[in-house]
């Protein structure tokens, strides 16, 4: 940064735009975790932290993913398929001569490939992305299943234990992955999300390389999508080839929490991270505080309109002068 | 209203059965010593019982759900539970893992599960078990054995009874159609197993044609229509699903064909058209007292008594002698419901003395 003052500036009314809205958000969640933290204390342990953390950490992984689409203007229905090819591919191959490693890297290049080819499809053929993940859902679903047509599959205690035993290393994980977001942020490419999400041609005429901009996007959400599968697959000791379906409506209903919009360009990693924050310890609060499970139904549906409409109700009510 | 409220909880159970039946074989052994498994004896009555179900919604579902309260509230007045806490994960495994987890936090002293994927829960459901949670498992199981017991019916047995039901009724000889459940189905496809050895074995029968549908009135009695006008000559219908033999009694029905020896399962609707139209039948059922039984296990375990790691239990047959004692209690349960057979303390007391 230089050492003039109108770049901070800029920053900061920037960030200040972008946290608007979000208030209302960051409210719930903090009186949600308090309340939990009240039902259940044992939260404020290294235990207690780790596992509800563990159980988070998968939600918050693919609502990333899913917002990194509609930043780009688009909408995945791949998401949960995704998931499901993540955690089949990691329990097929980390038992055999690839190891955990080459599990992982297996993993990661199936989530890359399959996003990077979904982008390219979207970015160059100019098709709507949801058409092309929705026809992506059937071949990811159905390539999952051929490679694990029942539940089975094998991945070390060790590792299982590392990622989801009782150590909060898939928080650390998550903040890791937070910083990683800032600075590709920082990157052409990543600045270009926004950007080209927003406006397009504007963008296009500016020099962002909007093509290439979306084919990382779709890589990267890829990606995530796939290591959600494989921290699942850690999480259970084994591969589901259809555990990720669930995974696809709530992505977009933990992004939508999380303030994206469904046009583009707008919207925050970190509101993101506590929409799906309060997707997930919304169970666990109504579950200490002994909802039946009808009156969850109703609850949960009440809480997402709830969290989406307030903001913009406090936004209408400040217009007025 | 009614048909997809029946088709929902077919299909459901078929999902859930065929999970079951698959992880049958991995269960059974590692028998309890004195204590049953996971129990470590520091719990003391009245316990809390926690339900962690996967899908609340189909009616097999909330019958199954209505013998568990039951027979909670029985085992309050003796003083052995105090509370019940249930969960439903809305076919979500990974949301069924998250609520798991919180009953190990909110220590509950037993968990009654049925499981949405038969190895994602492994790891948790182990988690309780160390934490001395007595942990009953039933109608879907799961892989672990760190369980204190699994409990289940055998989908084989139900295709092999009522195929000798069908044999013996048409004496070896006759012309039958077999339906089955949706392929792929594991549920549907242990049933069809279970009925082939003894269809190898009387050769005197042959089988028409197979048909394969939703577990639901509607495509069964579609299917069962159009085979009507292609076989002139029909002896027998060999239904491996209550709603099925429903479909199918319909179908001949509405053709005005003369009703056949059927076979079906407990579905009401499929009992009361089998008095009605007296035909001769047979079904069977995946008893929802499972559900009962299970809570029952939980806290006899938890009591200190010998509970083994798995319980088969026998499936309850329904022939034209005893129909008439299942239709009499009819009114008691949904139109779309399923009438089980009674039960009481004697009956699990035999079934954990196993």
């Amino acid at each position: 940064m230089s050492a003039t003052t109108v770049p901070a500036n800029l920053y900061a009314a920037v960030q200040k735009r972008r946290n608007r809205g979000l208030t209302g958000l960051y409210l719930v969640v903090a009186a949600f975790l308090v309340v939990y933290a009240i039902l259940f204390p044992g939260l404020l342990s290294v235990g207690g932290f780790s596992k509800f953390t563990q159980n988070w950490f998968p939600l918050a992984l693919v609502t990333m993913a899913q917002a990194l689409m509609m930043l780009n203007g688009g909408i995945s229905l791949a998401i949960g398929p995704m998931v499901s090819l993540g955690a089949v591919i990691a329990a097929v191959t980390m038992g055999g001569p690839l190891g955990v490693l080459g599990g992982l890297i297996a993993v990661s290049v199936a989530g890359l490939f399959i996003g990077a080819v979904t982008g390219g499809i979207v970015a160059y053929l100019r098709l709507p992305a949801i058409i092309v993940t929705l026809a992506g859902s059937f071949i990811i679903t159905g390539i999952a299943l051929i490679l694990l047509p029942r539940p089975g599959g094998y991945i070390p205690d060790w590792f299982s234990d590392l990622l989801a035993g009782h150590t909060p290393v898939a928080f650390g994980l998550l903040v890791l992955l937070l910083i990683g977001w800032k600075l590709y942020l920082a990157t052409p490419l990543g600045l270009g999300i926004y950007a080209a999400g927003n406006n397009p041609v504007g963008a296009f005429r500016s020099g962002v390389p909007v093509e290439r901009v979306k084919v990382f996007a779709f890589a990267l959400s890829g990606l995530l999508a796939a290591l959600a599968g494989l921290f699942v697959a850690a999480q259970t000791g084994s591969g589901d080839p259809v555990i990720g379906t669930p995974f696809t409506l709530n992505s977009i209903a933990g992004a939508v929490l999380g303030g994206v919009a469904f046009l583009g360009g707008k919207g925050t990693m970190r509101g993101v991270i506590c929409g799906s924050l309060l997707l997930s310890v919304m169970i666990n609060v109504m579950f200490f505080l002994g909802f039946p499970p009808v009156a969850q139904y109703v609850a949960q549906g009440l809480i997402i309109v709830g969290a989406v409409a307030i903001p913009q109700l406090t936004s209408q009510w400040r217009a007025k002068p | 209203m009614h048909l997809s409220g029946s088709e929902n909880s077919r299909r459901r159970r078929g999902l859930l059965m065929g999970v079951a039946a698959a992880s049958m074989l991995v269960a059974g052994s590692g028998a309890a010593s004195a204590a049953a498994n996971c129990i470590q004896g520091d719990r003391e009555a009245p316990y809390t019982i926690g339900w962690a179900n996967i899908y609340s919604v189909p009616t097999w579902m909330k019958q199954t759900e209505g013998t568990i309260a039951a027979e909670v509230e029985e085992l309050k007045k003796a003083g052995l539970v105090d509370d019940l806490m249930i969960t439903d994960a809305q076919g979500n495994a990974q949301t069924q893992i998250q609520h798991i987890q919180s009953m190990i936090d909110a220590n509950v002293d037993a968990i009654v599960v049925i499981a949405g994927s038969s190895n994602a829960l492994d790891r948790v459901i182990s988690d309780a078990c160390d934490k001395g949670i007595a942990v009953v498992n039933f109608d879907s199981l799961v892989n672990t054995d760190k369980v204190t017991a699994k409990i289940n019916t055998d989908s084989g047995e139900w295709g092999a009874a009522a195929a000798q039901w069908m044999v013996d009724q048409l004496g070896g000889e006759g012309k039958i159609i077999v339906m089955n459940g949706p392929a792929g189905i594991s549920v549907s496809d242990d049933r069809r197993k279970g009925a082939q050895p003894v269809l190898d074995a009387n050769p005197g029968i042959e089988i028409l044609t197979e048909t394969n549908t939703e577990y639901n009135v509607a495509p069964a009695q579609e299917a069962m229509t159009s085979l009507l006008f292609a076989n002139p000559e029909i002896d027998g219908v060999l239904s491996l699903g209550g709603a099925l033999s429903a479909g199918s009694v319909l179908a001949f029905d509405r053709q005005g064909r003369e009703q056949v020896p059927t076979t079906g399962e407990n579905a009401r609707q499929f009992l009361e058209l089998w008095k009605e139209k007296g035909l001769e039948g047979w079904a069977t059922m995946q008893p929802n007292w499972l559900g009962a039984l299970s809570v029952y296990a939980a806290v006899q375990a938890l009591e200190g008594k010998d509970v083994p790691a798995f319980i088969k239990v026998p499936l309850p047959v329904i022939g034209d002698d005893t129909i008439d004692g299942y239709l009499a209690r009819a009114d008691q349960f949904p139109a779309d419901g399923y009438i089980y057979s009674d039960y009481d303390r004697a009956l699990f007391d035999k079934l954990l003395a196993q």
